[in-house]
């Protein structure tokens, strides 16, 4: 084994706050090392580091023997490091091979250069050939599945011929089961021509599916680096590496309580392509957990309950009479709250600060004949970010400059205010690091005091871990009903396969 | 609210060195009897810029301003034609314009479709409509009888009409926009409608009341500018486009966002430009160029993405 990528004494300040402090990190030709941490626990400034978005005040960096200085994105290009992003920036309207050339376009001699093609298609599929997914390069990219979008991006990545390091920051978050699969594959193909892997994840089960070695990072420091066989056999506790004081158990203690009175109940709900025949009850005081995966329908089901989609047959009762919503604002009103999966987009508006954010699905509380109570608002708004632990508790700072943990913190402070009766959560922790990821399961478990709750998820083990009675969907059925008595693997298995193993 | 951010400073500084400027060039530029004059002339493209920040809140554009106004115009000399009574002819100029703005925003919200073109083709239609009335020729019958030109100089509160009208659209509009729940549902409506629809807000119903505000303000301001002329024409209105959009555009460069206080400073810095060009007896035909000038170099100098870039380049990278 020889290092392909040495960090001595790598520091980084951003005014105040040190975001590295004397850092070293190696990495081994052609392995797979995860990067661990709770969100700014460096992670991030490391990789930008390496990619050349930010310059390093103190250190050294050497690749292959060689020192470097990354003074910008295309040194580090140059040096044979290729990264692709959270989320890849790809042009939708624009087929798979022409993505992967974006800006590097075979062009043929002559007065207008026109774009070859021809060319750029057969390097793309020989590219392709090295890896074991099959995927249609002539099929524009907003009609691909995140998987393949994902792997497009590491293709534009890997269109240098020299790339010694690949960074790929959580390419896992928005993949399903069988995808995350694909991907994996793919970066052991790469791994075996020699290619090493930075792989930041916030899943831990994958470091030992995936990775070699891993590091974990906190408050800027190098906390450990070993082989996930070591951390294995040495039963070694990565949530306990990653915070700092000793993480209680990641999920809340179930309902002691009998459950109380119906507040939702759902007969034979129907959408066309979605689901089919949904039947369930959710009571007060209780949380019911939904595994499937992407595509099962759970996105859709939650829609539904939630007014932004109509269902096109059953009946949704709320406390014993029935509800038909039209939109959202007919759900909310009725007492129904969504926290949605994709927070960025369906939950919060970005460039607006927490208080704005938290007031907004709930007009008639903040608001007296039409007017906004401002002081109100803002003094409920700090009430709630202290409640839901948000950090930092910057009231006046925008939705966007928090981390993804902290702005699912901010949607879950919209719901409180909403002070609704049943709460639904999609995908609740997609993102979100482990520490904020207690913090909001607690936070289901307290809004069940008052409220029903209903966990949609493809993470089985949060479904499994946070509610108290739970199913799974598997191509839009629910494969048996809402069940105390079931096990993880058997909701796993029901929602992979159909059938309860 | 934020009343004292640096950026105050930067725009108070500026109207500042242009009325120094001035006031060297032509001695008469800080005289009262012509900075009434420059708040008599801000009505009428102020009142129209603040109609137009809901629109650009909303992230949307409205180019029918020009057609809604030449309407409206020709409606109010209509309505006067016929029955001779100043508040009939109120109510139908201002009338049109929300049913116009309405039109354009039931299109673009609930029919889903593209607001530049949606708006282009609603304003023509609008204009082509204004020639109905009397075949493109003015209205001017009942202009005196009924009060709207004295209304032009007419005092009230110790304010001619219009800069009263200015100033009441200015507080009215304001307290839409930033104290109510309806202003912070136009925000979030034009950020993202998506998560605004999922908190219960109908982000339909805000484009229509966005756009019906503009088309109502659009027919005050034609209400104010015949007034001024003595007749309706077709072509009263022609020129407001470029105004409305220079005051919305520079505000909100010269303060991070388009409000209310950031279309008023806009308008303020453009009147005082162009009215100091009238006084120094620069033609017509130059002040529009240099207006616009002016516009995309404070989009340049304010813009606080581009400020972010010139501070450190990398972070455009990093988004």
């Amino acid at each position: 084994m020889t290092t392909v990528l040495d960090m001595r004494g790598i520091q980084k300040r951003f005014g105040p706050v040190t975001a590295l402090d004397n850092v070293d990190f190696a990495v081994e030709h052609g392995e797979i090392h995860a990067l661990l941490g709770v969100n700014g626990a460096g992670k991030s400034t490391l990789i930008k580091i390496l990619s050349g978005l930010y310059q390093a005040d103190d250190g050294q960096i050497e690749i292959a023997g060689q020192p470097v200085s990354l003074q910008s994105p295309a040194d580090a290009i140059r040096a044979g490091i290729a990264s692709v992003q959270q989320h890849p920036e790809l042009v939708g309207d624009l087929t798979g091979y022409e993505n992967i050339f974006l800006g590097n376009e075979a062009r043929r001699p002559g007065l207008f250069r026109r774009v070859e093609h021809g060319a750029m298609r057969a390097k793309a599929q020989e590219l392709l050939k090295r890896l074991p997914v099959p995927i249609d390069l002539d099929v524009k990219v907003q009609d691909l599945a995140s998987v393949e979008k994902e792997i497009i991006a590491v293709l534009h990545a890997l269109k240098q011929e020299n790339v010694k390091v690949l960074i790929l920051d959580e390419p896992t978050s928005t993949l399903t089961r069988v995808e995350k699969e694909q991907l994996f594959k793919m970066m052991r193909v790469l791994k075996d021509v020699g290619v090493a892997i930075i792989y930041i994840t916030h899943r831990l089960e994958e470091v030992f599916e995936i990775a070699d070695r891993f590091t974990v990072f906190r408050g800027g420091r190098n906390i450990a680096t070993m082989t996930s066989e070591d951390a294995r056999q040495g039963d070694v506790s990565i949530p306990q590496l990653m915070l700092d004081d000793e993480m209680g158990a990641l999920f809340p203690p179930k309902a002691t309580e009998p459950a109380g009175d119906v507040f939702l109940s759902v007969e034979g709900l129907s959408l066309t392509n979605a689901f089919q025949d949904i039947s369930f009850e959710v009571h007060k005081n209780e949380i019911i957990g939904f595994y499937g995966l992407v595509g099962s329908g759970i996105d859709e089901l939650g829609k539904v309950l939630f007014g932004a989609l109509r269902p096109t047959a059953g009946e949704i009762r709320l406390k014993g009479t029935p509800h038909a919503f039209a939109s959202p604002a007919d759900a909310l009103k009725a007492g129904i709250f969504l926290v949605p999966g994709d927070r960025r987009t369906e939950g919060l508006v970005l460039a607006d600060d927490v208080t704005f954010n938290t007031t907004l699905a709930n007009h008639d509380r903040a608001s007296v004949f039409g007017v906004r109570r401002f002081r109100q608002a803002f003094r409920d708004a700090r009430d709630l970010s202290g409640k839901v632990d948000l950090s930092p508790p910057t009231l006046n700072r925008p939705a966007q400059a928090f981390s993804g943990g902290n702005q699912q913190k901010i949607v879950i402070a919209k719901g409180l205010y909403s002070q609704s009766d049943i709460y639904i959560f999609v995908e609740p922790t997609v993102g979100v690091d482990v520490g904020a990821r207690a913090t909001i399961y607690r936070q289901m478990r307290a809004l069940s005091k008052d409220a029903a709750v209903i966990v949609m998820s493809s993470d089985c083990d949060e479904v499994f871990g946070v509610a108290d009675r739970v199913t799974s969907l598997y191509r839009g059925r629910m494969t048996q009903p809402l069940s105390r008595d079931i096990t993880r693997d058997e909701v796993l298995s029901a929602g992979l396969m159909g059938t309860a193993a | 609210m934020k009343i004292l951010h640096p950026r105050t400073f930067i725009l108070i500084g500026l109207v500042a060195v242009i009325a120094v400027v001035f006031q060297s060039l032509t001695p008469n530029y800080l005289s009262l009897r012509n900075l009434g004059g420059m708040l008599s002339a801000m009505a009428i493209s102020g009142i129209v810029a603040m109609g137009l920040t809901f629109v650009i809140v909303l992230r949307k554009f409205d180019l029918s301003l020009a057609g809604i106004a030449s309407l409206s115009a020709m409606t109010l000399g209509f309505a006067l034609f016929l029955y001779g009574n100043l508040w009939i002819a109120v109510v139908a100029c201002i009338g049109v314009g929300v049913i116009c703005g309405a039109i354009n925003g039931a299109l673009v919200g609930y029919g889903r479709l593209p607001d530049v073109v949606t708006t282009i083709a609603v304003g023509s239609i609008a204009y082509g409509m204004a020639f109905v009335y009397n075949g493109g020729a003015d209205f001017s019958k009942n202009f005196f009888s009924s009060g709207i030109v004295a209304m032009n100089y007419t005092k009230v509160l110790g304010m001619k009409v219009p800069i009263l009208l200015l100033l009441m659209t200015a507080i009215f509009t304001g307290f839409l926009l930033h104290m109510t729940r309806y202003g912070q549902a136009f925000y979030a409506a034009g950020e993202n409608p998506v998560a605004t629809r999922f908190s219960g807000i109908s982000v339909n119903r805000m484009m229509i009341a966005g756009y019906a505000l503009c088309g109502a303000l659009v027919g005050l301001a034609m209400l104010i500018q015949i007034s001024g002329i003595g007749s309706s024409r077709v072509t009263a209105g022609g020129q407001i486009l470029l105004p409305a959009y220079t005051s919305v555009y520079l505000g909100a460069a010269l303060l991070g966002r388009a409000s209310i206080p950031a279309t008023i400073a806009g308008s303020l810095v453009m009147t005082m430009l162009l009215n100091g060009f009238t006084l120094m007896s620069v033609p017509y035909y130059y002040s529009d160029a240099v207006v616009s000038l002016v516009l995309i170099t404070a989009i340049v100098l304010f813009d606080p993405r581009i400020l972010i870039y010139l501070k450190s380049p990398r972070r455009l990278v990093t988004g």
